[in-house]
């Protein structure tokens, strides 16, 4: 069996587990709308839609990347994984002739599906709040395939936190990283616009760059410089949390 | 086997047999904080082809970890290890395809169904899709769970759990099954068909390597046993030979049952304490 069917066959069930949790599924959902209406609540009348950064837009526009970089990093999958580590499936899977690289990218893999099915329902969903993408259907695709590429980059972090404590309470908090990282860039407003501080903080923000390419893609048009940034950023800590969750699983006792 | 040192060992006379199962000076050692921790100290084995080979041990004295580095599933510190004549250590994914696993804790995905689970157990030991389908109405029957094939797993008993773990651990017709304590919280009825099905299994030509905390379920089912106890092989042998052996040394007029063999070879020994009688360290 090739790496390739052991991979699909692992996703396949790890969709299968998500979709039989709709109770986990519902928060990654209703947590981003709730606070994309609350930032458009709070200033969406200090940036009307004439403020030059929105392009025409109005702020729900720029505030929907914090929204989709939220959905996309809940991090459920390294929960599961634990749930297995400690019911004793996992050693079941690690006891079959399998790639223990198709342990990895099954979960992986199941969890970028997952982001791009929830980044299109997230941008319908701010639809009647006035946001458009405006970049079009290429862009549509990008913003679902960065905002997905995201999710396998936090969740092979969340992954790793699991591998190595094989303890919900420390994947769970592992998890909150996230939330300095979201904060700390330009989600309120363009980076020029904020503090020095923190606009050194976001600069050195890898979350930063991910933001802007999701946002180009929404505010303008396809901005490769933009993009390529976003994407490298993606590029470069996915390799490295695939490659350390590698390790460890090849090292797991 | 140096480390029994004065210790009767059994069952040397018989004349060879191929191995399914091989283990020499196996040590596992965990480095923590509080220092370094000897779970094996140096075991060697030899499990014959399709017998049912019973290891027992008291709590914590290295029969689960022993069975985890057999399966590949953890590290050897040292010493070596061969199932079907391969090396473990070496090649541990040839020797996940001849072995069978089912764990203490009954491993399974509670959100599959119990066809599925057993489907894509067998397409990961690289069954076709189809096969795999065939393979779980065969599996499914074995162990007598068609009617809940299609419920999800979170909603079966603990015996239900158990059997379809076995089931699990079949899909690729292994030549050696590892099942760590199969019936450890199973009633009496559900633990009576597991033994069964151990013994169809056998029945086919599977080997069956057997941890057990109950020697009656090692009495009844094992061809040969060996007893651990803190981290080394104490005793091996038949079950009838382990008896003979403790009879002959301590003079009794009958055989002894298999709990004094356990009890004398790990140094226990039985003691009224405050009205129930308790099992204690020697």
């Amino acid at each position: 069996m090739s790496a390739v069917t052991q991979v699909n066959v692992l996703t396949t069930r790890s969709l299968r587990e998500a979709w039989r949790t709709p109770e986990a599924l519902a928060p990654t959902l209703f947590i981003p709308v709730f606070f994309l209406v609350v930032n458009l609540g709070q200033a969406g009348d200090v940036f009307p839609s004439g403020t030059p950064w929105l392009y025409g837009q109005n702020y729900a526009a720029f505030t929907l990347p914090s929204s989709l970089l939220l959905a996309a990093s809940f991090g459920t999958a390294a929960l599961y994984l634990v749930e297995e580590i400690e019911g004793g499936y996992f050693d079941k899977l690690r006891a079959t002739p399998i790639s223990r690289t198709a342990l990895v990218f099954g979960r992986l893999g199941a969890e970028g599906i997952k982001t791009a099915l929830l980044t299109a329902v997230l941008v319908i969903l701010a639809l009647p709040f006035g946001v458009e993408v405006a970049s079009g259907p290429i862009g549509w695709l990008l913003l679902m395939v960065l905002t997905s590429a995201w999710a396998v980059v936090f969740v092979g972090f969340m992954q790793l936190i699991a591998l190595v404590t094989r303890s919900a309470a420390a994947t769970n908090s592992g998890g909150l990283v996230f939330f300095p990282l979201l904060f700390l860039t330009p989600n309120l407003v363009p980076r020029e616009l904020l503090t020095r501080p923190m606009e050194i903080a976001a600069t050195f923000n890898p979350v930063t760059y991910v933001m802007e390419a999701l946002r180009s893609l929404i505010l303008e048009d396809l901005e490769w410089d933009v993009l390529a940034r976003g994407f490298g950023v993606v590029v470069v800590f996915g390799a490295i949390m695939v490659a350390l969750n590698i390790r460890v699983i090849r090292n797991y006792d | 086997m140096s480390h029994l040192s004065g210790d009767p060992r059994l069952g040397d006379a018989d004349p060879p047999t191929a191995l399914a199962v091989e283990a020499a000076g196996l040590v596992k050692q965990y480095r923590g904080r509080g220092g370094t921790v000897d779970a094996v100290r140096g075991v060697d084995l030899h499990v014959r082809e399709r017998e049912v080979f019973g290891f027992l041990g008291p709590n914590g004295a290295g029969k689960s970890t022993t069975v985890r580095m057999l399966t590949t599933l953890m590290s050897i510190t040292s010493g070596s290890a061969r199932v079907t004549g391969i090396d473990v250590a070496a090649e541990p994914d040839a020797v996940r395809k001849q072995i069978g696993v089912a764990l203490q804790e009954a491993g399974l995905d509670p959100r599959q169904t119990g066809r599925e689970l057993l489907i894509l157990q067998a397409r990961l030991f690289g069954l076709s899709a189809s096969d795999a389908a065939r393979r779980a109405v065969e599996l499914l029957e074995l162990v007598e769970l068609e009617d809940a094939a299609d419920r999800r797993i979170n909603g079966y008993s603990g015996g239900m759990k158990r059997r379809l773990d076995l089931a699990s651990a079949l899909v690729h017709r292994p030549a050696v099954l590892f099942l760590d304590e199969p019936t450890t919280g199973l009633d009496p009825a559900s633990r009576l068909t597991v033994w069964d099905e151990v013994r169809r299994i056998n029945q086919r030509g599977t080997t069956v390597f057997l941890t057990t905390q109950y020697l009656e379920e090692a009495d009844q089912l094992c061809d040969r046993l060996a007893i651990i106890d803190k981290g080394l092989i104490v005793r091996e042998g038949t079950p009838q030979e382990l008896k003979a052996e403790l009879r002959q040394r301590r003079g009794l007029d009958a055989d002894p049952t298999l709990d004094e063999v356990f009890l004398d070879a790990t140094g226990r020994t039985r003691e009224r304490k405050a009205g129930e009688v308790q099992e204690v360290a020697g």
